[in-house]
């Protein structure tokens, strides 16, 4: 069939003739596709940065608890791990949180070690290239983005005095700045040898924060904690699906956060629709009239609407869709993220990775655009199949 | 060319607002012929003239018109029967008025995609007829009453219709306008067109290229 460019050709005057109105749908409507695609691009981009996070989180976590608290573990228990069936690997941690007071701020501190595989997988192109012996003879460390802003406010540019367990100074280097541009919880994290994060906590030398083990065969992690509890009744054994749980949890109630949005969002869109849906003007019934009298068929006014509202609304979408991709993964959605993850002074230079959804997309067009073009194409319709001298009248 | 046989239109049937129009009209009128549809406000002129065009369906009896049944046919074919063969120049023009003359005249031709170079000539033909080709892209909206209907006439002919049909013609011109409408009407008979006008306008009442004189009052012939 030959495409009628007089067809498409009016029905773009027709929209240019009512100049006000068409713009003030296509801003409606590209305002909600962007809202809408904004908080579905931002979710996608945290459900994929959590997942990142699940997976380099440890199989199994050992902690010890003290009057139901937790405490810090021996480091003797390391050996005894290992000798369980099924273990492949166990790895004493040393980390905490060191409440910097001029800024109000957490720092998470992260002991590293040379021989600890664990911490390759984490900060794995981070390590790499780390002299630890260089670290620790110049009382160095290595900080987050996040990290480097707050102190540098305070005016701690190449290092910070921490005030040790005993209330002692303990000048510390920025040796380097890693980027945290992937790991959700990484940008407030400060890493450094284990002996300096001892020595600032005050730790006994013959005991570490946690022990995390990795196992062979996944399926035995249940077994393998039960053998521990029945080894050490004193700890608390953690597995990385008891993780997943717990992150998952975060992370629907911010989805909850998002539904809320959404219905606000779609609510106000059949406010629109049915504004539309109630009725044309007296001018537009009466125009599909005078088609209809000079020989218009029902289908040829159809594909005028069709024409209108595929315009405008594909117009919108992408409009929209565009306006979002730049304010979601450019400006990295200012305000809007606040909602997903929560205000805190050091998460502002975590990264949203790009992710294009087609699935997204095609979802919001399949919910949009064909709803928009019924809803104008039915109350035409309604009017066309009247009889052309009395929608005239 | 134009039969009407026992023709009745009732609106609103059997409501409390029933309406009979039309009672039992029989008609006949012959291609090439020039009719005169006269009566009081309210006789049903318009309402015969509509059933003509097939623009609504008479309650009881048939119209054929150029050998069609238009009485019986489907919408779709309506509106095919509309383009091809009737020119109507309505009681209030009917233009759009925010389109402007050379968009208004080319309406009828829209849904046949027609040859843009034809129909450019075609519309610069009859704009040069009416003598407004330097209106040709005004908005109808901002023409006077005389052009806005010489638009009107020509949009009618654009498909080059056997039939033209006007309905109060000439209700808001000027004596002057109305017997430079008479004059095209003249010459549009010449070009062998049927033609009926319903008018109470007394200019049309004896013109010599006349054919009928059709009274009508209270529905009837
Ligand atoms: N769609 C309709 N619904 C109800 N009544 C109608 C309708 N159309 C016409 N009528 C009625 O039918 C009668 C004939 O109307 P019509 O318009 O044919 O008269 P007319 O001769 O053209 O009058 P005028 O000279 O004022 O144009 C009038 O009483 C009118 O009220
Ligand atoms: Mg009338």
């Amino acid at each position: 069939m030959k495409i009628n460019h007089y067809l498409i050709g009016f029905a773009i005057s027709s929209l240019f003739r009512r100049d006000a109105k068409s713009f003030f749908i296509i801003f409606i409507f590209t305002s909600l596709i962007f809202l809408l695609s904004s908080i579905l691009f931002i979710s996608n981009s945290i459900k994929e940065e959590l997942f990142i996070t699940l997976d380099s989180l440890p199989q199994i976590t050992v902690q010890k608890l003290q009057a139901g608290r937790h405490a810090n573990i021996e480091i003797s228990r390391v050996d005894k791990l290992l000798k369980l069936n099924g273990v492949q690997s166990a790895i004493p941690r040393v980390w905490g949180y060191y409440y910097f007071e001029n800024a109000g701020v957490n720092f998470s501190i992260v002991g590293i070690d040379s021989f600890d595989k664990q911490y390759k997988k984490n900060f794995e192109e981070l390590v790499e290239n780390i002299d630890f012996d260089e670290l620790e003879k110049n009382d160095s460390m290595i900080v987050g983005e996040g990290v480097k802003e707050i102190l540098s406010q305070n005016y701690y540019k190449d290092f910070f005095n921490f005030v040790k367990a005993d209330g002692e100074l303990k000048k510390i280097k920025i040796s380097s700045v890693f980027k945290s541009s992937t790991v959700l919880e990484s940008n407030d994290i400060i890493l450094m040898p284990k002996n300096l994060v001892l020595d600032i906590f005050g730790m006994s030398k013959l005991k570490v924060t946690d022990i995390v083990l990795e196992v062979a065969n996944p399926q035995e992690i249940p077994t393998i904690s039960q053998k521990i509890k029945n080894l050490f009744p004193d700890t608390r054994v953690i597995t990385n699906s008891d993780l997943r749980v717990s992150y998952q949890n975060i992370f629907d109630y911010k989805s909850g956060m998002f539904l809320a949005l959404f219905v606000v969002s779609a609510f106000t869109f059949f406010m629109i629709i049915y504004d539309k849906a109630s009725g044309l003007s007296s001018e537009e019934k009466r125009e599909i009239g005078v088609l209809k009298a000079l020989g218009w068929k029902i289908d040829d006014i159809i594909k005028i609407k069709f024409y209108e509202a595929f315009i405008v609304s594909f117009i919108s979408f992408l409009l929209g869709i565009i306006v979002a991709l730049f304010f979601v993964y450019i400006l990295q959605a200012p305000l809007l993220r606040d909602i997903f993850m929560g205000y805190s002074r050091l998460k502002p230079a975590f990264e949203l990775p790009f992710i294009l959804d087609l699935q997204t997309i095609f979802l919001l067009f399949f919910l949009t655009i064909p709803i928009y073009i019924a809803a104008i194409i039915i109350p035409s319709w309604r009017v066309a199949i009247m009889n052309a001298d009395e929608v005239m009248r | 060319m134009i039969e009407c046989k026992n023709i009745t239109k009732i609106f609103n049937q059997n409501r409390h607002n029933e309406q009979i129009a039309l009672k039992n009209i029989n008609l006949k009128i012959k291609k090439n012929e020039l009719t005169v549809l006269r009566g009081a406000s309210g006789s049903g002129k318009s309402t015969l003239l509509s059933l003509i065009a097939a623009l609504s369906r008479p309650t009881k009896g048939e119209i054929i018109v150029d050998g069609k049944r238009v009485s019986k046919m489907l919408e779709n074919s309506t509106a095919m029967f509309r383009r091809e063969n009737i020119g109507f120049i309505f009681q209030k023009y009917n233009l759009i008025s925010t389109l402007n003359s050379y968009e208004n005249i080319i309406l009828p031709t829209i849904p046949s995609n027609p040859n843009e170079k034809e129909l450019t000539r075609h519309v610069d033909t009859l704009l040069e007829m009416f003598s407004i080709t330097n209106k040709k892209e005004s908005l109808v909206k901002n023409l006077s009453g005389g052009e806005q209907q010489r638009v009107a006439i020509a949009r009618s002919l654009i498909n080059n219709p056997k039939i033209i049909i006007a309905d109060e013609p000439t209700a808001n011109l000027d004596k002057k306008l109305s017997l430079e409408f008479i004059k095209t009407m003249q010459k549009l008979k010449q070009q062998n067109r049927t033609i009926i006008i319903a008018t109470h306008d007394p200019l049309f009442f004896n013109l010599n290229f006349c054919d009928n004189i059709i009274e009508m009052k209270d529905g009837h012939i």
